[in-house]
């Protein structure tokens, strides 16, 4: 079409000009055809261009800030680079007149940068110090191969698998302190640790040898050859039928067993972070410990409901008195999402972030807690504690709000009520003063 | 008695994977994709046969200088079936993931297969392209791949350096002249094989693809005699491309066994048979005589005799700031 309007336009002009039409058709049509292969050429190589774009980017390393940690990821994502933090800003205070002398306060509860990582595909990382409360402590540092998915083997210094509040990351818990089973589990401990998830995800297990820590502590050292062995089975039987209302159930037992030799006796702290139980001067662990921990959570909708039970008998020595005392501790606690989110154990994310401009207000959650914390007669019999300074039980209730402005900001106000039975003189009432504590933080974690 | 539940344990492990297909994963140049889908079906029949375990090859194909930067970056290929011998000393050089001696593990060079360089023209051949003299005239237009990541492209290269030496009894100056105004006429350059093939083919560009002669027997099969031509030469250059087993990988994998076999395989008269109806020239001298028509006789010399060998030429020739980085500036 195009070579005959050309023709048409131009046969009398070539003809003027003494070349013939099929002369002129014949320079047209290769002029033509230049300038096609000019614009195939032009187009090749755009698209080639693109080509090679494209495979740069699917092989460069991308980095992404938006919500969770600070990544920089290799193009095949078998390195990946994460740097995150947790700040937790508190400010405690004890309302009305005590025999106690609790101060109010304002602190940094937790500051713990935490740089995380994959090499190889196969190798995590994680490091975590805090700087929270004028001190530098390692709190976790590990490596973990995860070669095979349902047998994943980490190292290092981290969490023993034994309470579940304790498991749950402290930026996720429905209240700014765990409850107090949370007091007779270990904190973290260095170690070695087989787990992974099996019959399609529904079971969860972990096994470990660990140097062997305090109840609620962590160290860096061991103190003796004796060693501390943790092993954790939790079950989620309906976890893959998301429309199955029990699909967020989890139960699940933890165990542990070890010789507690020269290992330095704990202090139990209250909600407000004041102790409320110590052992008498000159006692000593002494021989075994062994804990039990059956535990269990249900997550339906915005509802959330966790509850554990630990059981730790541990041998103390004071002098030629050696015996076997055991301590226990419950708790339970629900939550509800009143703006509709659905609760998990994990990561709470906002349906809207917090952002007025655009009518965003977040998620807001109310929970309640109940928890109890006791000691066997015998740790007063025996003289290992005195019964003046050292209740043998403990009972909290917790109530709590929190607002979450977005996946990385959050807001919590929570009131406690710790009673005691026991740990004051008579002349004191015989009951240790009730602890009422009212903790507000600030927290920011990615 | 923990010892003993470990053992227990990894035993169970290891039945638990022996239960499952070996897969292996074959890296090779660009236009070997039709070849090794043929390959793999006939290996994993006869492997299942001999040994009962079902084998699942895989694999990736682009420019061979390319491919082998890939492994070298830890792209995990347990075989490597590239288009020279340089691609895979590379591999041995800079990641040390086959041995030195890899090209002396297996027959004629660990070459199952040989190829050359033609031409392939538009039918009716309009710019009458006989030989590479043709390629540098004015207004000939000519599609090859980038020589510094295509193998094709580096044997298309060297023939036409060899066939102006011979021509210029030697002359180097002269050689580099001519060469230098061939790539003048080359417009687009692909980073493989197939992109040429695709730029002259689909996209319509150019007069003549400096051609594998079997990815140029495939363009003419697959999409028309009515639309191109091939053109042999009166010489080009016997293209080697080799294979080999990546040893460390294999290892790793537990992939060696399986590997071994799979590149004998090539070498075996099935194996033959099926690179000579792909349009590659086989070794078998009965493969050679039942396809004998498909491969026109041409003069062929060799790398090692024209040039030195693989090492040389690479230095010389394709390395950054080489020969090739000096005379090519993009053409019309």
């Amino acid at each position: 079409m195009l070579v005959r309007l050309f023709v048409t336009l131009f046969t009398g002009f070539a003809t003027a000009q003494g070349q013939s039409p099929d002369d002129k058709i014949q320079q047209l049509e290769q002029k033509i055809g230049d300038l096609d292969q000019r614009l195939k050429i032009a187009e090749r190589r755009q698209e080639i261009k693109a080509e090679e774009e494209a495979g740069r980017a699917k092989s460069a390393a991308s980095v992404t800030a938006n919500g969770g940690p600070f990544t920089i990821r290799s193009g095949d994502g078998d390195f990946v680079l994460r740097i995150g933090a947790d700040f937790q800003i508190d400010n405690r205070t004890f309302p009305g007149l005590s025999l106690l002398p609790l101060t109010d306060q304002s602190l940094v509860r937790r500051a713990r940068p935490t740089i995380s990582g994959t090499v190889y595909k196969y190798v995590d990382f994680y490091v975590r110090p805090d700087f929270g409360q004028g001190q530098v402590v390692l709190y976790e540092s590990y490596a973990q191969l995860n070669y095979f998915s349902r047998f994943n083997l980490r190292a290092g210094k981290f969490k023993p698998p034994v309470g579940l509040e304790r498991l749950q990351s402290d930026d996720d818990t429905s209240f700014v302190e765990r409850g107090l089973p949370t007091l007779l589990v270990p904190s973290r401990d260095i170690g070695y640790q087989l787990s992974g998830d099996i019959v399609k995800k529904r079971v969860s297990y972990a096994v470990g040898v660990f140097n062997g820590v305090p109840d609620n502590s962590l160290s860096d050292a061991s103190v003796s050859d004796h060693r501390d062995y943790a092993a954790r089975m939790f079950l989620t039987p309906f976890r893959p039928a998301a429309k199955n209302p029990l699909s967020g159930l989890g139960v699940g037992i933890a165990a542990t067993s070890g010789n507690v030799d020269g290992l330095t006796l704990p202090a139990y702290k209250t909600f407000g972070q004041n102790t409320f139980f110590t052992f008498a001067p000159g006692v000593t662990s002494t021989g075994h410990r062994t804990r039990l921990a059956p535990q269990a959570y249900y997550y339906v909708g915005p509802f959330g409901l966790l509850t554990e039970y630990t059981l730790s008998e541990e041998g103390f020595q004071k002098g030629t008195v050696r015996r076997d005392i055991a301590l226990r501790s419950w708790q339970v606690q629900a939550s509800y999402l009143l703006t509709g989110e659905k609760k998990v154990f994990d990561t709470l994310i906002p349906k809207k972030a917090f952002n007025p401009h655009h009518h965003g207000w977040g998620a807001f959650e109310i929970a309640v807690r109940a928890g109890d914390f006791s000691v066997e007669p015998g740790m007063f019999n025996y003289g290992f504690a005195s019964a003046t300074t050292s209740p043998w039980r403990a009972r909290e209730w917790v109530g709590g709000v929190n607002w979450y402005l977005n996946r990385m900001l959050r807001i919590s106000a929570d009131y406690a009520n710790t009673n005691f039975a026991g740990g004051a003189t008579v002349a004191n009432g015989g009951n240790r003063p009730t602890e009422r504590v009212f903790i507000n933080r600030f927290q920011v974690n990615f | 008695m923990k010892l003993k539940a470990f053992a227990i344990s990894a035993l169970a492990v290891s039945v638990l994977f022996a239960a499952r297909p070996v897969k292996l994963l074959n890296v090779s140049y660009d236009p070997t994709r039709e070849l090794y889908q043929e390959i793999n079906i006939a290996f994993a029949k006869q492997w299942k046969v001999k040994t009962g375990v079902d084998v699942q090859i895989s694999q990736s194909h682009g420019g061979s200088g390319k491919q082998a930067r890939s492994v070298i970056d830890g792209l995990q290929a347990d075989v490597v079936t590239l288009a020279l011998a340089y691609d895979i000393d590379v591999l041995s050089e800079k990641a040390n993931l086959v041995p030195k001696n890899w090209q002396s593990r297996l027959p004629d060079n660990s070459t199952p297969y040989t190829s050359t360089i033609v031409f392939l023209v538009r039918k009716g051949n309009p710019k009458h392209i006989k030989d590479w003299e043709d390629l540098i005239q004015p207004g000939t237009s000519v599609i090859t791949p980038n020589p510094k990541t295509s193998g094709g492209a580096r044997w298309s290269y060297l023939a036409a350096w060899g066939y102006a030496l011979k021509k210029n009894h030697g002359d180097e100056k002269q050689a580099q002249e001519f060469v230098r105004r061939l790539y003048k006429n080359v417009p687009v350059l692909d980073s493989g094989a197939r992109g040429s093939t695709t730029t002259f083919v689909q996209r319509g560009i150019g007069d003549v693809l400096l051609s594998w002669e079997n990815e140029a027997y495939l363009a003419l099969n697959q999409l028309g005699k009515d639309k191109f031509e091939i053109v042999t030469p009166s010489i080009s250059i016997l293209a080697e491309p080799p294979v080999s087993i990546v040893d460390k990988v294999t290892a790793k994998h537990g992939t060696t066994e399986v590997a071994k076999a799979y590149l004998q395989f090539l070498y075996s008269e099935e194996g033959q048979e099926i690179g000579a109806k792909n349009y590659y020239r086989p070794h078998s001298p009965q493969a050679l005589a039942k396809y004998a028509s498909q491969f026109p006789k041409v003069t062929l010399f060799t790398i090692d005799e024209v040039f030195g060998g693989w090492q040389k030429t690479q230095k010389k020739y394709f390395d950054d700031g080489g020969v090739f980085d000096k005379i090519y500036t993009p053409g019309i």
